[in-house]
């Protein structure tokens, strides 16, 4: 890896860590949002490192472009002044928690000990690597594995996708007032329906005691 | 590749130098070319006292920028108040790094050009999202919703028209289509019908995404004062009027470069090709803004999503069904 590459692992690895933790620490619901959009940046950043340059394109236009933009509409739509709920961590969970950070972060580090620069971001191809390194990442490379190797689960994912959207549309929209009047006129009709049939049943019970049974 | 300079870190910084100033400085003289435009359109003069024709007046206004006060309100969020104006700069310029401007000349060939620059152009309504935001002033904040609103709805049809090039030509690099079409026809003949259309839509949707009349209903001075950005004062407001029209330039040489064919025409060299598209692109966005009326929030709504958005999709099944059909 060249000096620049490295020069630009170190820049969006410290702006990636230091927006992931912005996003949590900070109190202000807007500046976090703003957090997570530098965070996506960064990570996009670090994909472009690793030769994934469709994979950035992407985290830029979706993460950024549309689930930042959701979280900006819910913020927009609870408003900034939403109080704060009460702390009700104590001494225990808090130290309970530091505890846990500490034994994760550690796990974490041991476990990236043997990994090597080169492995962290990779360096331009060398002369004798051929056709595969260089299109390794490249949109080619992504959608032969999304549109040829994995074509099935792709769009039974797509499917699903469409079904959610479906399914959240139906419960989120409610129904207008026609389809409420609708409903309850049917409902009325089946009450109606369903006093006369016992009527008429009650009526047919009272003539057959009347005539005293099989007469 | 040919380029010009072999080291990419070096060919990076050098192009990316050169081109920030060659489009901050076309944006200087592009605000006094609309004043003057403005001005014939209403029978007036324009500009006509700094330097001969007014030609002065950019720098005079610069100057000027710089010397007013700069008002912070006492209610704003002052740190992404202040990070708001040099983000939305700076997010428009960076769309200009995939931009060829001629053979072997480009900051960054990429091979995804085209998602980088619309990425990044989506991008832009965040900036002026939180301008609006932190400026804590009703007008700013109802100016930053709804450049939110239109910056999202418009990118949907945007990024599907450009992506009808993209599939004529196979590929997703902005160098790699306008050499298809030097080698080929320009897209916006080509295929017949869809191309034109498409080029016409996708002009349509940038002049929404850089929030030009008739689109420029986040602004509406005659509503909304101006937007988000009614709290700014002095340079910070400089910088997101440089913006904007660093952002419809960027647009223009982006729509040049994805349906005109880039640099390619005869006689004159590749690079004023370029130029002279993008500067005829330009003139009409220009044209379009004093000659038409600004678009209610329902109405652009309703153009998106109703017309804009089927009919691009129509426009991408359209190309795809014509390369599988004629190759």
């Amino acid at each position: 890896m060249t000096a620049g590459g490295e020069a630009l692992f170190a820049f969006c690895a410290l702006v990636a860590v230091l927006s992931a933790l912005g996003t949590v620490i900070v109190h202000s619901p807007i500046r976090a949002a703003m957090s997570l959009l530098a965070h996506i940046i960064a990570l996009s950043g670090l994909f472009l490192l690793l030769h994934a340059q469709l994979l950035a394109a992407l985290q830029m236009l979706v993460y950024a472009g549309a689930v930042v933009v959701l979280f900006v509409f819910v913020i927009m739509m609870i408003g900034p002044s939403v109080p704060e709920p009460p702390v009700l961590r104590g001494m225990v969970t808090k130290t309970a928690a530091i505890a846990i950070m500490v034994v994760l972060t550690a796990i974490l580090a041991f476990s990236l000990m043997p990994v090597h620069m080169p492995d962290i971001a990779l360096g331009p191809c060398l002369p004798g690597e051929g056709a595969e390194c260089d299109q390794f990442g490249g949109v080619g490379a992504f959608s032969q594995s999304l549109f040829l190797d994995g074509l099935v689960p792709f769009e039974l994912i797509s499917v699903l996708l469409t079904v959610a959207i479906v399914g959240a549309i139906a419960v989120a929209r409610g129904r207008s007032r026609e389809e409420v009047a609708a409903s309850q006129h049917k409902r009325d009709a089946q009450a109606k329906a369903a006093a006369e049939q016992g009527a008429r049943e009650q009526a047919m019970a009272a003539e057959v005691s009347a005539h005293g049974g099989h007469g | 590749m040919g380029h010009l300079i072999a080291n990419a870190w070096l060919r990076g910084l050098v192009h990316g130098a050169l081109l920030i100033t060659v489009l901050m400085t076309a944006v200087a003289w592009i605000s006094w070319f609309e004043r003057k435009f403005a001005a014939r359109v209403q029978s007036r003069l324009g500009p006509t006292m700094v330097g001969p024709a007014g030609l002065l007046q950019p720098i005079a206004d610069a100057f000027k920028m710089f010397q007013k006060e700069d008002i912070i309100p006492r209610g704003a969020d002052s740190l992404l108040f202040r990070l708001a104006p040099p983000l939305t700069l700076f997010l428009s310029l960076a769309t200009a790094a995939v931009l060829p401007i001629m053979p072997g000349m480009l900051a960054s060939d990429l091979d995804i050009g085209v998602l980088y620059a619309l990425a990044f152009s989506g991008l832009l309504a965040f900036p002026i999202w939180v301008a609006g935001w932190s400026s804590a002033n009703k007008y700013a904040l109802l100016g930053g919703m709804r450049m939110v609103a239109q910056g999202i709805s418009y990118e949907i049809p945007m990024v599907l028209c450009a992506l009808v090039p993209v599939v004529v030509t196979g590929s997703l690099s902005l160098s790699e289509i306008v050499k298809y079409q030097a080698a080929h026809h320009w897209l916006v003949f080509w295929p017949p019908g869809i191309g034109v259309i498409a080029f016409v839509l996708f002009f349509t949707t940038a002049l929404a995404e850089s929030n030009r009349i008739p689109f420029d209903i986040p602004e509406a001075e005659s509503e909304l004062v101006a937007g988000p950005t009614t709290e700014y004062t002095a340079i910070r407001f400089g910088l997101f009027a440089s913006a904007e029209y660093a952002h419809s330039v960027v647009s223009c040489a982006l729509a040049s470069a994805l349906f005109l064919g880039g640099w390619d025409g005869p006689v004159l060299p590749p690079s004023v090709w370029m130029l002279l598209k993008t500067a005829a692109l330009f003139v009409i966005v220009t044209w379009v803004r004093w000659s038409l009326l600004r678009l209610r929030s329902d109405q652009l709504m309703a153009l998106c999503w109703k017309y804009l958005v089927p009919v691009s999709l129509a426009l991408v099944l359209g190309a795809g069904a014509w390369v599988y059909v004629v190759g």
